[in-house]
C-alpha cells in the first residue's frame, strides 16, 4: 500500500465514521421527539353535543355513549391509520381505502382488520378525562 | 435522446419554479399559505401549476424514457452502475413529487401522509427510523418533507440525472419547450387544492395520480406490498442489463405485468372513489 493509497482509506474511513455518528445523532434526536401520551378533558361543549347526538369529535377523539358515561375511541383507521370521518347515518368510513366501521367501532366492509381503537376513560376532579 | 434531454428540461422548470414559489410557502401552515398563494398573490395560483406541470412532466417522461430504452434493448450502451442509478430516479422522482404533494396539507395530502407513514414504518428494521426520518417525527409537521422535496431528492434527481446524461446543465432547447409546455399546461389545468383535514371526508380521498394503483393495491395487500411492489419493479428493470434471451424476456414481461396491474388497480381505486 502506497502513502496515497493510506491517506486516501484513511479519508474513506473517517468519512464513514462521521457519517454514522451523524445518523446515530439523528436517530436520538428523532426518537426524543416522540410526544408522549397525553390526557384531554372532556368538555361541557362536548358532553352537551354528545347528549344532542348520540356521538361528539373532538379532533381524532370520538365520544359515545351518556355524559354519565362516556366512551371514547380514536378516530384513527387500523388499517393504515387515516382519520376515519363519522357518517350521518351512524358509524365511521375511513377516506384513503374505503374501510367502514359501524357505530360501536367494529369494522363492517374494506380492509380495516380490528376495530377503532378504544381509550381508556376515567374519573378525575369531577371530570371526565380520556388517555390519548 | 429528446425524450431524456425534455425531462432534464422539466426538471430544470420544477427547479426554478420551486426556487420562486418557496418564500412563499410555509411547511408549518401549508395549507393556509397554498390559499393566500392562490387567492392573494397575483400568478400565485399559475406558479404553482407551472411547478406541479414541470414536476408531473419529469415523471412521466423519465418512466417514458426508461420503458423505450428496455423496448429499444438499449440499456447496455450505459455502464452497470450508471443503469441502476438511472433505474432509481424513477423512485427518487415519485418520492420527490410525493413531498409535494403531502405539502399541500390539505385532506388528501393528510390521507397520503399517514398511509406514507404506514407504508414506510413497514420496512423490516429501519422502518420507523425510516419514516420518522423521511415524515419527520411529529405527525403534522411538514417541515422534514419540506426539506427533502426541495434538498435531498431534488439534489438527487438532479445528480443522477446530470450523471446518466453526461452533463450538468439541461440544453436551453429543452428547457424552453419544457417551460413553455408548463407554462401552457398550467394555464389551462391548474392543480385543485383540497378541503382541510381537519373537515371530516366520508367519501374516499384519492392520492396522486401516479400513485392511484397502489392506493387500489392496498385495499386488499398489507402496508409491506406499498414498499415492496415499487421495489421488485426496480429490481427487475435493474436485472434487465444484466439479463440475456428468455431471462431478460421473462423480465420485461414481469415488467409489463407489473404495469397493467397498477393499471387495473388505479381503475379500481377509481371505481371505488365514484362509487361513495
Amino acid at each position: 500500500m502506497t502513502r496515497r493509497d493510506f491517506v486516501a482509506d484513511a479519508w474513506r474511513a473517517a468519512g464513514g465514521a462521521l457519517a454514522a455518528l451523524g445518523v446515530l445523532a439523528l436517530v436520538r434526536a428523532l426518537r426524543g421527539a416522540v410526544p408522549p401520551k397525553r390526557e384531554v378533558v372532556l368538555s361541557d361543549d362536548l358532553l352537551r353535543r354528545l347528549r344532542e347526538a348520540g356521538g361528539a369529535a373532538d379532533g381524532e377523539l370520538w365520544v359515545s355513549g351518556t355524559p354519565e358515561r362516556p366512551e371514547a375511541f380514536r378516530l384513527v383507521c387500523t388499517h393504515m391509520r387515516c382519520r376515519v370521518s363519522p357518517l350521518p347515518e351512524g358509524g365511521f368510513s375511513c377516506p384513503c381505502h374505503g374501510s367502514r366501521y359501524d357505530a360501536a367501532g367494529r369494522p363492517v366492509a374494506g380492509p380495516a382488520p380490528r376495530p377503532l381503537e378504544r381509550l381508556p376513560v376515567a374519573r378525575s376532579g369531577g371530570r371526565w378525562v380520556v388517555t390519548l | 435522446m429528446a425524450i431524456a434531454r425534455l425531462a432534464f428540461g422539466f426538471l430544470a422548470i420544477a427547479v426554478l419554479s420551486g426556487l420562486a414559489l418557496a418564500p412563499l410557502l410555509s411547511a408549518g401552515r401549508p395549507l393556509e399559505s397554498l390559499e393566500t398563494l392562490r387567492g392573494g398573490i397575483p400568478w400565485g395560483w399559475w406558479l404553482r401549476a407551472v411547478h406541479a406541470w414541470a414536476g408531473w412532466g419529469l415523471l412521466a417522461l423519465t418512466a417514458v424514457h426508461l420503458g423505450d430504452v428496455v423496448l429499444r434493448r438499449a440499456e447496455r450502451k450505459l455502464g452497470a452502475g450508471i443503469w441502476w442509478r438511472s433505474v432509481v430516479l424513477l423512485p427518487v422522482a415519485v418520492l420527490a413529487l410525493l413531498g409535494g404533494f403531502l405539502l399541500r396539507g390539505d385532506a388528501e395530502a393528510a390521507a397520503a401522509a399517514a398511509v406514507w407513514r404506514e407504508i414506510a414504518g413497514s420496512i423490516p428494521l429501519a422502518g420507523p427510523f425510516l419514516a420518522d426520518l423521511l415524515l419527520g417525527a411529529l405527525p403534522g409537521d411538514l417541515g422534514a418533507v419540506a426539506l427533502h422535496h426541495a434538498g435531498t431528492f431534488t439534489l438527487l434527481l438532479w445528480l443522477l440525472t446530470a450523471e446518466h446524461g453526461g452533463r450538468l446543465w439541461p440544453d436551453a432547447r429543452a428547457t424552453v419547450l419544457a417551460g413553455l409546455s408548463s407554462v401552457t399546461l398550467a394555464g389551462f389545468l391548474p392543480p385543485g387544492l383540497g378541503a382541510s383535514p381537519a373537515v371530516p371526508s366520508p367519501h374516499l380521498l384519492l392520492g396522486p395520480w401516479y400513485l392511484l394503483g397502489l392506493q387500489g393495491a392496498l385495499v386488499s395487500l398489507p402496508a409491506a406490498a406499498g414498499w415492496l411492489l415499487p421495489l421488485l419493479l426496480v429490481v427487475a428493470l435493474g436485472l434487465v442489463r444484466h439479463a440475456d434471451g428468455r431471462a431478460r424476456a421473462a423480465l420485461v414481461a414481469f415488467c409489463g405485468a407489473w404495469l397493467l396491474a397498477d393499471a387495473a388497480f388505479t381503475v379500481r381505486v377509481l371505481l371505488l372513489a365514484h362509487a361513495r
